[in-house]
């Protein structure tokens, strides 16, 4: 493996991996993986904490190209998933591929040689024609913004960096946050340590969770007639499809939503005032739907308690409270979340076409061309992009069909020998200020305060919609949403035609200093001619959108 | 210059203390004479429930706080009351006037208001609401630290009340502010909400439990010694406060609630004479038939670390 490759893909998760068998499926086999640890699985590597588990039903949490019949359990755990994960390693030998302990400090591109560069602190470069943004956007635990934080003299522990050789059982534990890895890990805790207190900020939706085993006989049909499995997948996914109705959009299902999560509540809960702490004061689907059976029952526990007053600050020997006591206890779990790498700013420095930054751009809030590319960053993708994300539906289905989306573009780089292959801004606004604009309506955008926003209020990281609309739309390439030029310089102007799919022609100025051809740079004049635009919106029509939203 | 409620919330969240912060071993404890400690113990249990079921009214407002940053204010605000009330059971616990893990009963007018809180609250309109806490605070709190300051000599409890003190200047800085802003609503918003709470019968069961509250309140404050003029005083705050402002006076409830104050202060007719009759009827009310209390009124504790 030389150190330019075709292409190169930061990290080694479910999205990196995903690309790398779709490449490799489609004869791709040049190019390289760069993981910062040293061992695969992004997500499901890191959240080892107790009780940790998909709450989407794993049938469909998992690749359509790559079933899984052994799945034990409808929701099955975090163990389970990393094994399925590090089965798709095995089976198409992606190792040789990756290069683990290199972690990307920095992307650039070069406008003369259009290749991209990872730096990797001290370590090497690895440059590439085109690069795939597979880094996750809950790669990067955060601790809150607590008061005396660092005064605290007992164990901390994230809930995505589990210490599994700090003993629980005759411990005093804090668990900080009740989102959806709090209500995992807290029946889990209950069960080991000597007494739990939960301090909750703000309550969440809690709807049961349909777990089952799933028993010999259906894995033996599952590896079978793989065509029951994908029934049963189908099944889960319309099942859940259905939800968006009240989950994506404010609707009266949403108040019907709440209806059941409140009998859920009341069925599991005999205390009036527990209930009113528990009881959400957001539209259900705004902040994650938390999905459990078991949380409510352990919250009731003898040695568990929910503390619902604000948190003044951490001292040396526990949380002072409020209402002016110290929780006195040995260790605090922080099931507070993550630094979400989608919704503004870039995980690393990301300089495109003439030396612009990303994290500049997408200072008051990230967006991108059907959550993959984006202007000014020739042959650059993202996977969990700008707002790709479901409230409703596997985080898989938008993921593959983005991984489509770029092992299709990705082809067409390389079949018609394209120097750069990069969208249109015009196309790019156009297509933001229409996702801002139906963000609107949407249970995110009701009111409450959630990670998928920043903290203006700017929604860069949900899809409002179908999944069933997200895989449509990234289901072909649209020629005439990009620019191309060729990787063989030639003066007169050229049209190309990509036979892949041959709706729409874009004929592109050739010959330029600059790669990056971009109209709105200073460099490159727009020669271009465009078959079939359509209407072109102001410049950042998107910005004018979000502040009306 | 402008009222900034995110400023404020900032405030509060720098001017956090707990019980912890307090040395409750320090001299002065002794102070208390046995003769106060009698009269002492009634009227600090009433002054602990008092608070207990204010921080439940604010646990009420913060959902419907019609900003983030209001609703955190509330939030902390439920907590602080709270918090006093803590500070003011640790206090009759350095007193020697509760045994180990005792918690003060509530009076019987009092367990009728926990219970109704615990069953109306949600339902009441922020502008009842917020009407109601600044004219309790200005008046009982007001009267009550007021008074405790000037008797008992123990130098902890005017460390206790000191920070007390400050706590409470915020929530009537907010209290008051919120009024203003909710009387800049147009005219006959408020015609349709006061007429609205008017024929409320959960808010006209309110006021039959609020009225002799008040009354017996005052009349224990007066009993203990607190002069008429101090009381006056605390009352008169809460109209000279709203009379200031630009938009309170628009408020229906605040002219109601200033009204019964002064009657209330002044012993009118037949005001005083019905709330007297009510403060009897709830004596004999067999409160035991509420059945166990809600169990937010078991979050009470002396306790500065919970281990």
């Amino acid at each position: 493996m030389s150190d330019t490759t075709t292409v190169l893909i930061v990290g080694a998760g479910f999205a990196g991996l995903g690309t790398a068998i779709r490449l490799l499926q489609q004869g791709i086999d040049d190019f390289v993986i760069l993981e910062r640890a040293e061992e695969v699985g992004g997500t499901w590597r890191d959240n080892t904490y107790p009780g940790a588990a998909c709450d989407i039903p794993s049938l469909l949490y998992s690749y359509a190209f790559e079933q899984n019949p052994n799945w034990s359990r409808a929701y099955s755990g975090g163990g389970e998933i990393l094994d399925y994960i590090k089965t798709m390693v095995d089976k198409y030998s992606l190792s040789r591929f990756i290069r683990f302990g290199v972690n990307v400090t920095g992307l650039e591109f070069d406008d003369e040689s259009a290749l991209w560069t990872a730096q990797t602190g001290d370590g090497p470069e690895f440059k590439a024609r085109i690069a795939v943004m597979a880094s996750g956007p809950l790669a990067n635990a955060s601790l809150p913004n607590i008061r005396g934080l660092d005064t605290f003299l007992g164990h901390k522990i994230h809930s995505a960096r589990w210490d599994h050789d700090y003993d629980m059982s005759d411990k005093r534990v804090a668990v900080v946050g009740t989102g959806a890895s709090a209500v995992q890990i807290i029946p889990e805790l209950v069960d080991t340590a000597r007494s739990v207190k939960v301090f909750q900020r703000t309550p969440g939706w809690v709807l049961p969770r349909p777990d089952f085993s799933h028993p010999q006989w259906a894995r033996a049909t599952f590896r079978r007639v793989p065509l029951v499995q994908s029934a049963a997948r189908q099944a889960w996914f319309w099942a859940h499809e259905l939800m968006a109705v009240g989950m994506v959009w404010d609707t009266p299902v949403t108040t019907g939503i709440q209806l059941v999560a409140k009998a859920n509540l009341r069925r599991q809960v005999s205390d009036g005032w527990l209930r009113r702490q528990l009881t959400p004061n957001f539209r259900a689907g705004c902040k994650r739907m938390l999905m459990s059976s078991d949380y409510y029952p352990a919250l009731q526990r003898d040695n568990c308690k929910l503390v619902s007053w604000p948190i003044a600050t951490l001292s040396p020997n526990g949380i002072r409270t409020a209402d002016g006591i110290e929780h006195e206890v040995d260790c605090i779990v922080f099931a507070t979340g993550f630094d979400v790498g989608c919704k503004a700013g870039t995980p690393f420095p990301i300089r495109g076409a003439d030396g612009r930054e990303l994290s500049d751009e997408w200072s008051q809030g990230a967006y991108a061309y059907k959550s993959v590319t984006v202007a000014g960053y020739p042959n650059l993708f993202f996977t969990f992009g700008p707002n790709s994300g479901p409230g409703h539906n596997s985080a898989l289905v938008y993921m593959e069909a983005q991984i489509n989306y770029i092992v299709r573009a990705i082809g067409a780089i390389i079949e018609d020998d394209l120097r750069t292959f990069e969208v249109r801004e015009d196309r790019q606004n156009q297509y933001h200020g229409e996702v801002q604009r139906r963000l609107a309506s949407t249970t995110w955008n009701s009111g409450c305060k959630s990670w998928y926003l920043t903290t203006d209020g700017y929604n860069g990281t949900m899809y409002p919609g179908f999944a069933t609309q997200f895989v449509r739309a990234l289901s072909e390439i649209d020629t005439g949403d990009y620019l191309t030029t060729p990787a063989t310089t030639r003066s007169e102007h050229q049209t190309i035609e990509h036979a892949r799919n041959g709706s729409k022609v874009a004929q592109i100025a050739q010959g330029r200093k600059s790669a990056g051809a971009l109209p709105t740079r200073s460099d490159v004049k727009p020669d271009v001619l465009v078959v079939d635009v359509g209407d072109v919106p102001p410049k950042r029509a998107a910005s004018r959108v979000r502040n009306d939203a | 210059m402008a009222f900034k409620y995110s400023d404020m919330l900032e405030t509060i969240k720098d001017r956090q203390w707990a019980l912890a912060d307090i040395d409750w071993d320090a001299p002065g404890a002794d102070k208390i004479t046995d003769e106060q400690r009698p009269g002492l113990k009634q009227f600090m249990a009433d002054v602990v429930w008092i608070e207990h079921v204010g921080a439940r009214a604010f646990a009420a407002m913060a959902p419907k706080a019609p900003f983030e940053a209001l609703g955190d204010i509330y939030r902390y605000f439920h907590a602080e009351e709270q918090r006093h009330a803590n500070a003011e059971l640790a206090l009759m616990k350095r007193w020697g006037m509760l045994e180990e893990g005792e918690v003060p009963v509530p009076n019987k007018n009092i367990r009728l208001v926990i219970e109704w809180l615990d069953r109306y609250a949600e339902a009441l309109p922020l502008t009842v609401i917020g009407a109601a806490i600044p004219a309790l605070e200005t008046a009982l709190d007001g009267a009550l630290l007021k008074f405790l300051l000037d008797e008992v000599q123990d130098p902890l409890c005017a460390e206790v009340f000191n920070k007390v003190n400050n706590d409470e200047s915020r929530h009537l800085a907010v209290g008051f502010q919120v009024l203003n802003d909710l009387g800049a609503s147009p005219m006959r918003i408020h015609t349709i909400q006061t007429l609205g709470a008017l024929v409320d019968p959960r808010i006209l069961a309110g006021g039959v439990l609020y009225v002799p509250l008040l009354t017996r309140m005052l009349a224990n404050l007066n009993a203990m010694g607190l002069s008429e003029e101090k009381l006056y005083n605390a009352v008169m705050r809460y109209e000279n406060v709203g009379g200031r402002s630009e938009f309170t006076r628009r408020v229906p409830g605040y002219h109601i609630l200033k009204a019964h104050m002064s009657a209330s202060i002044k012993r009118s007719q037949p005001l005083h004479y019905i709330s007297q009759r009510l403060g009897t009827a709830i004596d004999y009310f067999p409160t035991e038939v509420l059945g166990k209390p809600p169990s937010w009124t078991e979050e009470l504790t002396y306790e500065p670390v919970a281990k």
